[in-house]
């Protein structure tokens, strides 16, 4: 370092936050940069703390966690026989033996509510993966090529997303039989565009930013301006979005199941659970709408809330950057 | 005189999601009936929370929690909302700094002028818009009455400021605080504006109240200033007084820390350490006292308060006396590398006719051109070893492209950037990737121009890990190395980006730069976004570095004395053109093209003296639309010289002394005889 | 503007085009030799094949797609052979119906949603806010036809004030006389687009209570209603145009769970038997409806966006 062929100049560029004489204002030595904080504080770690501040995420993070122990430790400790119903006990109110009833094939519906609540997780969980999975590497190849590429991807987007989810869903789902893997195909096939779309527009803002072009500047090749730049930096964006996408998966669910195209008997979803509800009520029968219902319903909040909070917390640490 | 306004011991807090902001405390200040008060400082320091106190337009959770605002007489802290509905709009005015979004996009500019007279004095609509078209008119929009009709996106930024005033003027109000009525203006604009507002002042006999950051607009227009700092009232005094006599050291610093066009620029800036304090938890004593130079251990005990002469009070234990800092106290910066910056061998850098229009397109999938934005019209210049080369223009002027090109972030439509001789868009793959070692960038944005998702070591190794040279370990070694050259402490290069001040990142961004040893560095308006103490430390310190580095800047500013302190010469560019270049001194003492002149003239000087006796020349008009230019010089439609020739004809550069060239057909001063400038390609 | 418009229609069209090929595709794929469908599973395939010759269903795919386009173009949809009768007349049958039931709660959901959405923004944070923002958000997070049953119980099992089914009437005439009968739907409509749009409207006119013309409004001395009504309403809602304009397939949607819910005879409930019959006919042909209506909202929200803001008319 050959600093020193300024002239005159207090030797100190170590010595922070002293070094000047009192009444020599003017020479302020510019190698003081001021103080640092001595906390190291991350980007993530910032958002992690920021999510932790906000109660409802707590909460919802607290449901989730609540009902995926009580859909797969539950069975375990609460037996009921899933595997044959018994016409006999059908439509039995809560009492001893079946805390929530039975249902119209004798199932016990606590026991079934578990089993239900395993399926539509898992629907949930992997339509959303195979959701963001397709729509993150659609919207960053169509932002990051652009040009003619970009402008005819995005009208496939337009065209599909002109055709209304729940009505080419419920075709398709006609004819293939219901598993989990099934219908978590069909609604992840059909749900990535509006992922998509946000990487999209991610990439596109950050291409411009002026790290992206101090990288261009430092000789950077494309891939690693792609790598180490622009899908780090959009990949707060997905995982934001996974959270909505299992929440809206899960609500799809139990449209299909309601309409009768969920899985195929024996094997439930809390969306078929409620296929009968129309005519469960009718009867009386609460127990086989009320439960099913309310843990479909607080699932999803959960998932919204944490989706807003990761949102928030995403927000905070860019706009602290 | 009579008292219009007066504040005593105003408090006013924000109250935030976790913490409090004490924005104002014990602010004292008084306008008497037509004056202007300059209310100055940097940013956060609570100056326009004083102005949106007085107007009870503070922003969400923010409150006034003491102390007393009077309007003759009358107290206006704790008045019910519909009272001071009442006086908002018609006995006290204000106007804001952006206008682009302070006007309602989707109402004509007759209804939002008319719309306060109706509120405050009555009358039918007519009268109404009739008073719309008079204070329109006054405040020279051309045409008033057949803009009425007008929405705020068909004017430009300065006529929607005009708009703005005259909303304000619409009622005769007693104050009209103007919260930064210029700062989003180029300063060719901003002279019009600043006129315009003394000349109303002047006509009307109205209270200023004139919130602004920046000490040449004070200067030339405010009876007194009053200067703030981190949300206290640190000394008010006449104008002159502030600039020639003041008491408190931090206006005595801040004052120092300006570039001025008649510095000496061998000399280093003054500059304040540190940063202001955070007002959720401000230190105790006085809040300049860890930044003082003059502290004492009273300074961090308590608070001082204002005190002093009724016509100058200071809240400093220990004031300052000797008036403004002399500039012999400056340390003397080496010339050596600069004289070695020799002539005859081949330049560092050769830009050559560079030519750059962007296409302007509609439609969404068959992207017609529906014409094009001439961004870079024919550039040449010359850039040598250890040289500081200036280019200074207004917004639009195309400065910031031509130095992306140099850099190569853009390609030219047609020219040459000849590195060492070598054409680096010739240049491809890994040997074009090799030569950018050469040539780097700092970047305008401290906020955007650091991956937010990479601790600074990794920023600072990427740009060695790109061009594969050093070891790891060596890498880390350079990057500490860095850190100390810039002023930043080796613990912080564990730190992200969010985690530092805007300065900090500008000295971050400038290390990355350095990392490669470039032999260039251009720097696109590498301060504008700092704080004016903020600001003197990165010009130093890049000063400092261009010496012990031996490498040479092209700085790219709108601000002419921030160029004219950095640069050994300087390039004035105006609207796609390069009018005007010669050695800094040459330039500022006799400019040859108006617009040069015109903008040494514009630019407001932080020198009360030099301000008023300044003929107020300003140039009138607007840039043209870059679209269209017009013919011949570009500058025509806004040059008080221009005649028919300038018109037909575009003018060539000319010599007018050692280095000094300027395009235009009736300069200010003689060209040197026709013979030599004649000879053609003039090599500049 | 007009040539912004244009240029809007011709990317619209060409959108249609790719629905048309889309709905074209999938018919194709799930029911590429209707012979067998029609004419069960004991036919010969000599008959199939006779079937499918005679309807030009063995013709190359490309072939078959250009009459398909000729026969839309001319408003043939097809032809439901589970129904045996064309296609077009079944939707005939509905359509009026369902636009009824869609209609009034879309206008009743816009006219909640906005003063509602204004009300949130400058109550921002206090009590009243955190009510509505929790009812919309559970709303947001509910199985539209769960809300559905919620009011069946409430109001037609416990209270016994509505039927739990909507009115059966074949004339819109007799619906519209019938609103005992279509309380529950519609109210069930309503509630769910409410909880989207106001949460939309609040944060628009939060938006724009940040701006800075509204500081400057508030500047000149208007009341807090000169600022909301003057000021804030029309630039906060032409964000809410392109929404409702986006929202046509939620609409669809809406329809489809609330008339099986209901057993409303519209569009939703002939889809819902469409699907139980398999009648993919039926069930393609909507969905190119669908899709269509959904470009064409879209298109409308864009023109009366460009009426609305002049930014965008004067440019």
């Amino acid at each position: 370092m050959e600093e020193r062929e300024t002239e005159g100049v207090e030797e100190s560029p170590l010595n922070l936050g002293g070094g000047i004489g009192p009444f020599e204002p003017g020479i302020t030595d510019p190698l003081d940069g001021g103080e640092v904080d001595d906390t190291v504080t991350s980007g993530w770690r910032l958002a992690v703390r920021s999510f932790a501040e906000n109660k409802l995420a707590i909460v919802g993070l607290g449901i989730l966690i609540f009902f995926v122990l009580f859909c797969y430790v539950g069975p375990h400790v609460y037996h009921s026989n899933q595997i044959s119903g018994n016409v006999l006990n059908s439509d039995l109110p809560p009492g001893s033996g079946h805390p929530l009833g039975t249902d119209n094939n004798g199932y016990d519906e606590l026991g079934r509510l578990m089993v239900g609540g395993q399926a539509a997780l898992e629907i949930g969980f992997f339509a959303a993966i195979i959701a963001t999975v397709i729509g993150s590497l659609y919207g960053a190849i169509s932002g990051l090529i652009g040009g003619l590429l970009d402008g005819v991807m995005m009208r496939i987007v337009d065209v599909i997303l002109s055709i209304p989810y729940l009505l080419i869903v419920l075709i398709v789902a006609t004819r293939y039989s219901g598993t989990v893997l099934s219908l978590s195909l069909i609604l992840g096939l059909f749900a990535w565009l509006v992922p998509a779309r946000l990487i999209r527009g991610e990439v596109l803002s950050l291409r411009v930013r002026d790290f992206v072009s101090a990288a261009k500047v430092m000789g950077s090749g494309r891939t690693r301006l792609i790598f180490r730049h622009l899908l780090p930096n959009a990949l707060s964006v997905v995982i934001v979005n996974i959270t909505f996408q299992v929440a809206d998966a899960i609500i799809a669910i139990a449209l299909l199941g309601f309409l009768g195209f969920g899985l195929q008997y024996p094997h439930v979803d809390w969306g078929d659970m409620l296929s009968t509800a129309n005519t469960a009520l009718g009867n009386g029968y609460w127990w086989l709408v009320y439960p099913v219902g309310i843990s479909l319903i607080l699932v999803v909040m959960a998932c919204n809330f944490i989706g807003n909070a990761l949102r928030d917390s995403v927000d905070v640490r860019l706009r602290r950057r | 005189m009579t008292r219009v306004l007066e504040i005593e011991d105003l408090s006013t807090h924000i109250q935030l999601s976790r913490s409090v902001v004490q924005a104002v405390g014990n602010v004292n200040l008084h306008i008497d009936a037509g004056e202007t008060l300059g209310l100055v400082g940097e940013s956060g320091c609570g100056k326009s929370i004083t102005g949106l106190s007085i107007m009870g337009l503070l922003p969400p959770g923010g409150k006034v929690v003491g102390g007393s605002i009077k309007l003759e007489g009358r107290e206006l802290v704790g008045l019910p909302d519909a009272e001071m509905r009442k006086i908002r709009g018609n006995d006290i005015a204000m106007i804001f700094q952006d206008s682009s979004s302070s006007l309602n996009p989707t109402k004509t500019i007759g209804e939002q002028v008319a719309e306060p007279v109706l509120l405050h004095r009555g009358g039918s609509k007519k009268e109404a818009v009739d008073r719309a078209i008079e204070v329109l008119d006054l405040v020279g929009i051309p045409g008033a009455k057949e803009r009425l009709s007008d929405y705020p996106h068909q004017l430009s930024g300065g006529l929607r400021q005009r708009v703005m005033i005259a909303i304000a003027l619409s009622c005769d109000p007693k104050v009209l605080i103007a919260d930064e009525p210029t700062t989003a203006l180029d300063v060719t604009i901003q002279a019009q504006i600043l006129k315009l507002l003394d000349d109303l002042k002047e006509r009307f006999g109205m209270s200023i109240l004139l919130i602004t950051h920046d000490m040449g607009v004070v200067a030339g227009r405010a009876d007194r200033v009053n200067v703030m700092y981190a949300g206290r009232m640190v000394e008010a005094t006449g104008t002159k007084e502030i600039f020639s006599n003041m008491r408190h050291p931090y206006t005595q610093a801040l004052l120092a820390s300006i570039p001025r066009m008649d510095q000496d620029n061998t000399k280093t800036l003054f500059s304040i350490p540190g940063i202001p304090p955070d007002l959720t938890n401000p230190p105790p004593g006085c809040r300049f006292a860890p930044r003082c130079a003059y502290t004492k251990s009273d300074c961090q005990e308590s608070e001082p308060s204002l005190s002093g002469s009724e016509d100058h009070v200071v809240a400093c234990f220990h004031p300052v006396m000797d008036g403004p800092l002399k500039p012999e106290k400056m340390v003397t910066l080496s010339h050596g590398v600069r004289e070695r910056a020799g002539e005859g061998e081949t330049p560092l850098l050769e830009v050559i006719d560079l030519e750059k229009t962007f296409p302007v397109t509609s439609g969404a999938i068959l992207k017609r051109k529906v014409g094009k934005v001439h961004a870079v019209s024919g550039v040449s210049l010359t850039v040598r070893r250890g040289e500081i080369f200036g280019l200074v223009g207004e917004s639009g002027c195309g400065k910031s492209t031509l130095g992306r090109m140099i850099v190569g972030l853009e390609r030219p439509d047609s020219g040459k950037v000849l590195l060492n001789g070598e054409d680096i868009f010739s240049l491809r793959g890994r040997t074009l990737a090799k030569k950018r070692r050469d040539l780097q960038m700092m970047f305008q944005d401290p906020y955007g121009s650091l991956d937010p998702r990479m601790r600074v070591a990794a920023i600072l190794r990427e740009p060695l890990s790109i061009q594969g040279v050093e070891s790891a370990k060596d890498q880390e070694a350079r990057s500490i190395a860095l850190m100390r050259e810039v002023g930043l402490p080796s613990k912080a290069l564990e730190r992200f980006p969010h985690e530092f001040s805007g300065g900090q990142r500008q000295r971050i961004g400038l290390a990355r730069a350095l990392t490669l040893n470039p032999k260039l560095i251009v720097a696109d308006e590498p301060v504008s976004a700092l704080d004016v103490s903020i600001r003197s430390q990165v010009l130093n310190l890049m000063k400092r570095l261009q010496v012990s580095h031996d490498m040479a800047y092209l700085v790219i500013s709108h601000d002419l004395a921030v160029v004219k302190y950095l640069a050994d010469r300087i390039g004035v560019m105006y609207l796609g053109k390069l009018v005007e270049l010669a050695r800094g001194d040459d330039l500022y003492s006799r400019a040859a093209h108006p617009y040069t002149q015109g903008l040494i003239d514009t630019i407001p000087l932080p020198d009360p003296e030099i301000e008023r006796d300044k003929k107020k020349r300003v140039i009138s008009g607007e840039l043209p639309s870059p679209i269209a230019p017009p013919s011949g010089c570009r500058f025509r439609t806004r040059c008080p010289r221009a005649q028919e020739i300038c018109a037909i004809e575009e003018p060539k550069l000319r010599t007018f002394g050692d280095q000094h060239y300027a395009a235009c057909h009736f300069p200010l001063v003689e060209p040197l005889e026709e013979a030599a400038s004649a000879s053609g390609q003039t090599k500049i | 503007m007009a040539g912004y418009l244009f240029r809007r229609f011709v990317t619209s069209l060409v959108v249609v085009l790719g629905i048309s090929m889309v709905a074209f595709a999938m018919l194709h794929l799930i029911s590429s030799s209707p012979g067998r469908a029609v004419l069960g599973l004991h036919a010969s395939p000599k008959a199939v094949a006779a079937f499918n010759k005679a309807n030009g269903y063995d013709d190359p795919i490309v072939i078959q797609y250009w009459h398909y386009l000729l026969q839309l173009l001319h408003g043939n949809l097809g032809y439901s052979y589970k129904l045996n009768q064309p296609v077009t007349s079944v939707l005939g049958e509905n359509v009026l119906r369902s636009l009824y039931l869609s209609g009034v709660s879309l206008v009743l959901a816009i006219l909640i949603a906005i003063p509602l959405g204004i009300y949130q923004a400058v109550r921002r944070n206090h009590l009243g806010d955190y009510i509505v923002t929790s009812g919309a958000f559970t709303l947001y997070s509910m199985p539209s036809f769960f809300l559905g049953l919620l009011l069946i119980q409430a109001f037609a099992l416990s209270l016994k004030i509505f039927p739990p089914e909507a009115s059966q009437s074949v004339s819109v005439i007799g619906v519209i006389e019938d609103p005992r009968a279509m309380f529950l739907p519609i109210l069930n409509l309503v509630a769910i687009q409410v909880a989207g749009y106001s949460q939309y409207m609040r944060s628009s006119a939060l938006d724009g209570l940040g701006q800075d013309y509204i500081r400057l409004a508030r500047a000149k001395g208007l009341s807090q209603k000169a600022v909301l009504t003057g000021h804030l309403l029309r630039n906060s809602i032409l964000p809410m145009i392109t929404l409702i304009g986006l929202s046509v397939p939620a609409l669809l949607a809406g329809n489809l769970l609330i008339e099986t819910l209901f057993n409303y005879p519209g569009l939703g409930l002939m889809f819902y038997n469409a699907l139980q019959n398999e009648d993919y006919p039926i069930l393609l042909s909507y969905t190119l409806i669908a899709g269509v209506l959904t470009v064409a909202g879209n298109f409308i929200a864009d023109v009366a966006i460009t009426i609305a803001d002049p930014r965008v008319r004067l440019s």
